[in-house]
């Protein structure tokens, strides 16, 4: 019964917004692809955090794979520069990245885990600032507008693509990193991952390859970061070896906490207010950082579940109370 | 001029080490990676440098003391406060809340700080100049570095003793060796916890002032030397004293050799050296 | 005072006299986005002095009746957080604030990334203050200019401070046979390094480099170079450092005795002396990112006028003398409003901004360092200036020592519309 509400609820989500480039206008309209990019790292992560129960402070390493990829081929190979490509060549990168990365993490756990990956990434991030030649080093490197089957996009500037066809395709693939997602927590595969989070002995004991399980998680949760960061880069026209810093690693942890990693929806709803609430402090006062850490650490004390995790407790209340209600009478 | 790229070999090692001695220890004792750590090197750098600068004028020698300790007693006090209202609420939550309100604290403090001395540069060079140079084999070398290596040596020898030898010392090593048992045996985990916060963030503080005066304090001087503590925690092994000392020393000595003779190398050095431990032997090369 | 010559007529004059009101002046402020390192190493040296400097101008420009009778209305904003997060501040500020310009950016990952949004977005960006030569430029010469409708910049790029830096060196010290670099390691000291080795190679064939050094940005323990530079012997060290890492540099140089034997270069150097003091070593080799220096006076009397007025105003408000990222920040809201008199002449009202991009391109107007020019290529020139560094019994710091500066006129330092300056450098004869 809830199973089928709330897939009610994602289609009619989903049709919402296909209109929402109507409703939006062109800048907040970026912004929120901004988002939306961002949600599908964030899922990613949340594989790895909620349901795996590993802290990561290193995943900008394989959002700046994903995003390195689409920067690179527009560098050396601009032939092969478009979307059919460049999707998939993106996800191979963050796949091989976490491979190597995953297994030498793993093996590990709580602190030490944490301590590694955020180590691992900074090693990827002195290697695309010193390799100036190669990656741009400091400067980054830029994004043009990509072909898509062929489709050219030449001529219009990147805020008519990013409003035209790029939204739908973004949203598409946003819709099936959902749904993917969803598919993954829900299976069996998904269930030992919750299972080795919740007691890593016992799973051992009842047969569950904790170590390889980790493994796989870390995986798949690395290839959807990197898919999140290829889509990215064409929102922002540009990257720099800073997405593999570890402070962009913490923004992206800050976000799921934002939107509360005990939710699958959690990641997705941090990912779009992280995104307006840094813009907007940034915007409006120069000691934009003092907002931001004082906002985690009065989410942190105040709202651990995040703000999805406390409308789910609000919505639970309300139902308990219209339950009671209903039986007064 | 070898013996000069011995001395500066030493010299950055030393900064490794103290700096992350802090981190070390309040990893160690409570299991916490506190990534304001650098804030608080900041704060210990601001804090002399404006000391430094306010006394110049005034009574010689004594002033080098009283700008050191000032900065180690500022981080102290900020990490008093931390541990206090943040860190306090965390023990009973996860790992992950500890990492997010520690990197709050960072972003906070980066601003704090900012509010309180200003975007501006402190210029405090006067222990430097004060105390001049001495010749070795020909070459010159500031005296401060010898200065600085010796309070280094001091500190990681009071460390040494003060966990190895003394009561409280002890304590804290029952506690971060096994946290239960050590409640089971009536430690007061709160205090000594506080304590070790403390400790931990002073010599963040004392690691800032003492940089202070052969470099400006500068807005964001903190996040480099997170870095380095980090790394350097990472190649000696979590909470291990010996290991930061091994790993410092290795880095420090790659490093000035390095830049004589390869200085490409410079900027990868570091995360090589952590890179290759990290493949070769995970916990470190002294971690348990 | 010296703003007054400068507005070229377009104060009162023609504009509000025109009755049939082709375009009529809105009431409304004009709003300017000032985007500088608030927060974070470069603030110090580059993002507050300039941020001072916009603060001060429009405090100016507003007392005597804003721009075309409107007044400005500043709100600076800080370059730091990633280049992600400026690049959705500057779509924030051209789509949602609506400004009518935004000036700003010291770093060139800024530029690059934000420069392209002038055109996406429609709005008008003015980059005053990153060194990075491939902001203008294309990836082959020839390549078509400009880069940018709307984007601009204001102050010349690194490539004539390392230019002139070769030339001079050429000039004082023919026969040298050795020199070294220390630069740091990212896109700017390697750009700094790159155009100086291609001119040296060019104009000093026989010179040798004997070592290059490059210390990560925001390092603190110059130590391990300054022994290597010595056991290097060179003659003379090449530098692009900046900020902290050019103090502590200095500081911990002068301890090691390195100054005894060794003479540095500073591509951007000329606000160091001040920050050193009185131990800053004499003969050091300093350029000053242009013509920038407080003591240096224009020739012709507008600009001579207006860097008389601006040293002291400066000077006042801040307790400093006005470094090089003042004199670019100037550069780049007085080319704005010298661009909009102009384009109000031609359009007999308040023009748009196709038409002050126009009116920006080619135009000249005069500044406390002399006049500048941009091009129809969007890149202002400059001619730059090189001295030594002497102590005076005036100054509590070393300045320029006036008997022996050397002004390389922009010609001879700027690459040639459409070519890039590497491949220029290369064609010298």
């Amino acid at each position: 019964m809830i199973k089928n509400q709330r897939w009610i609820a994602y289609a009619v989500i989903f049709v919402i917004l296909l209109f929402v480039p109507r409703l939006l206008s062109i800048h907040d309209l970026m912004l929120f692809e901004y988002g939306l990019t961002f949600a599908i790292v964030g899922l990613g992560f949340n594989l790895l955090l909620g349901y795996t129960g590993l802290l990561s402070f290193g995943h900008g390493a394989y959002f700046a794979a994903g995003a390195y990829t689409v920067g690179m081929i527009a560098k050396y190979l601009p032939g092969a520069y478009s979307l059919e490509i460049l999707i998939p060549a993106a996800l191979f990168f963050s796949l091989i990245l976490s491979i190597i990365f995953g297994f030498l993490c793993v093996r590990h756990t709580k602190i030490f885990f944490s301590i590694l990956t955020l180590s691992l990434s900074m090693l990827l991030f002195a290697l695309l600032f010193k390799l100036y030649h190669l990656t741009g080093g400091s400067d980054g490197l830029r994004v043009p507008l990509p072909t898509l089957l062929g489709i050219s996009f030449k001529g219009i500037r990147r805020p008519e693509f990013l409003s035209g066809t790029y939204y739908y395709f973004l949203l598409v693939l946003f819709a099936v990193s959902c749904v993917i997602m969803r598919g993954i927590v829900s299976s069996p595969f998904g269930k030992a991952l919750q299972a080795i989070r919740d007691n890593e002995v016992r799973a051992e004991l009842i047969g569950i390859r904790v170590r390889r399980y980790r493994l796989y998680a870390f995986i798949l949760s690395g290839m959807f970061v990197g898919l999140g960061g290829a889509l990215w880069s064409f929102v922002n026209g540009h990257v720099t070896a800073d997405l593999s810093h570890w402070v962009f690693s913490g923004e992206i942890v800050y976000m799921t906490l934002l939107g509360g990693f005990g939710i699958f929806e959690g990641p997705i709803i941090g990912a779009i207010l992280f995104t307006y609430l840094k813009l907007y402090a940034m915007g409006n006062t120069q000691y934009w950082m003092f907002v931001i850490g004082a906002t985690l650490i009065v989410l942190v004390l105040l709202l651990p579940n995040g703000v999805a995790g406390a409308i789910a407790v609000l919505l639970a209340k309300l139902k308990r109370k219209k339950a009671l209600e209903g039986t007064t009478c | 001029m070898w013996v000069i790229y011995t001395l500066n070999g030493l010299y950055f090692a030393a900064l490794l080490f103290l700096t992350s001695l802090g981190l070390n220890i309040i990893l160690g004792v409570m299991g916490i990676l506190n990534l304001a750590h650098g804030s608080l090197y900041a704060i210990g750098a601001f804090m002399a440098a404006w000391t430094i600068i306010q006394v110049a004028t005034k009574a010689p020698a004594s002033f080098l003391f009283l700008s050191l300790l000032s900065g180690l007693v500022l981080a102290g006090v900020v990490g008093f406060l931390m541990e206090k209202s943040l860190i306090r609420a965390m023990y009973k939550r996860t790992l992950e809340y500890q990492l997010l309100l520690t990197f709050g604290a960072l972003l906070l403090l980066e601003d704090v700080i900012k509010m309180i001395w200003g975007g501006q540069a402190y210029y405090a060079s006067a222990p430097f100049d004060l105390l001049g140079a001495v010749d070795v084999f020909g070459n010159v070398y500031p005296i401060y570095f010898l200065f600085v290596m010796c309070i280094t040596f001091l500190a990681g020898l009071f460390i040494w003793f003060f966990m190895g030898r003394t009561k409280l010392g002890i304590m804290l090593r029952a506690i971060s060796l096994d946290r239960e048992m050590a409640t089971g045996l009536g430690l007061d985990i709160g205090r000594l916890s506080t304590f070790a916060f403390v400790l931990g963030s002073g010599l963040a503080g004392l690691a800032g002032a003492l940089v202070v005066p052969t470099t400006p304090a500068l807005l964001g001087i903190g996040m480099e030397p997170l870095i380095l503590a980090f790394i350097v925690v990472v190649v000696g092994g979590l909470g291990s004293l010996k290991g930061a000392l091994v790993g410092a020393l290795l880095v420090g000595f790659t490093r000035s050799f390095g830049i004589a003779i390869f200085p490409e190398i410079e900027l990868p050095l570091l995360f090589l050296i952590a890179g290759i431990i990290l493949v070769v032997k995970p916990q470190g090369l002294f971690g348990r | 005072m010296g703003a007054t010559a400068v507005s070229v007529g377009a104060l009162g004059g023609g504009t509000k006299a025109i009755g049939q009101a082709k375009r009529p002046i809105p009431a409304t402020p004009i709003k300017i986005a000032a985007v500088s390192f608030l927060t974070g190493a470069a603030a110090a040296p580059f993002g507050i002095p300039g941020d001072n400097t916009f603060k001060m101008c429009t405090d100016v420009i507003n007392k005597e009746g804003g721009i075309l009778g409107r007044k400005i209305e500043l709100a600076s904003k800080d370059e730091a957080g990633g280049v992600d997060a400026q690049v959705k501040l500057a779509r924030k500020l051209i789509l949602e604030d609506k400004v009518d310009v935004d000036l700003g950016y010291i770093s060139s990952a800024s530029c690059l990334a934000v420069l392209p949004l002038a055109d996406e977005s429609g709005g008008l960006i003015v980059a005053y203050d990153c060194g990075t030569h491939e902001l203008m430029e294309g990836p082959k010469s020839p390549f078509e200019v400009p880069k940018f409708k709307l984007g601009f910049k204001s102050s010349a790029h690194l490539g004539i401070d390392n230019i002139g830096l070769a030339l001079f060196i050429k000039k004082y010290y023919p026969n040298i046979k050795k020199v070294a670099g220390i630069n740091q390691d990212y896109a700017w000291g390697r750009d700094s390094w790159l155009i100086f080795e291609t001119a040296m190679k060019k104009l000093m064939p026989n010179v040798q480099v004997v070592k290059t050094l490059w210390p990560p940005l925001g390092n603190t323990d110059f130590t391990a170079h300054i022994s290597a530079l010595m056991g290097a012997e060179p003659d003379i060290v090449h530098s692009s450092l900046w900020g902290g890492d050019a103090v502590t540099f200095t500081k911990q140089a002068l301890g090691m005795g390195f100054f005894k034997k060794i003479r540095m270069a500073y591509s951007r150097g000329e606000p160091y002396p001040q920050e050193v003091g009185k131990d800053y070593p004499e003969e050091q080799i300093i350029c000053c990112a242009g013509t920038h220096y407080f003591l240096f006076t224009p020739p012709d009397k507008a600009s001579a006028t207006l860097q008389k007025w601006f040293v002291a105003e400066y000077r006042k408000r801040y307790g400093k003398y006005p470094s090089y990222p003042c004199y670019h920040a100037y550069q780049a809201l007085y080319a704005y409003k010298n661009a909009v008199e102009k384009a109000a002449k031609a359009a007999g009202g308040w023009p748009t901004i196709d038409e002050i991009a126009k009116a920006m391109t080619g135009l000249t107007f005069p500044s406390p360092s002399g006049p500048i020019t941009i091009r129809e290529d969007h890149s202002a020139i400059e001619d730059v200036l090189v001295g030594f560094s002497k102590m005076t019994p005036k100054y509590p710091f070393p300045i320029l020592d006036p008997k022996r500066m050397e002004i390389f006129p922009a010609a001879q330092v700027n690459a040639p519309v459409g070519m890039r300056t590497v491949d220029w450098i290369n064609s010298w004869k």
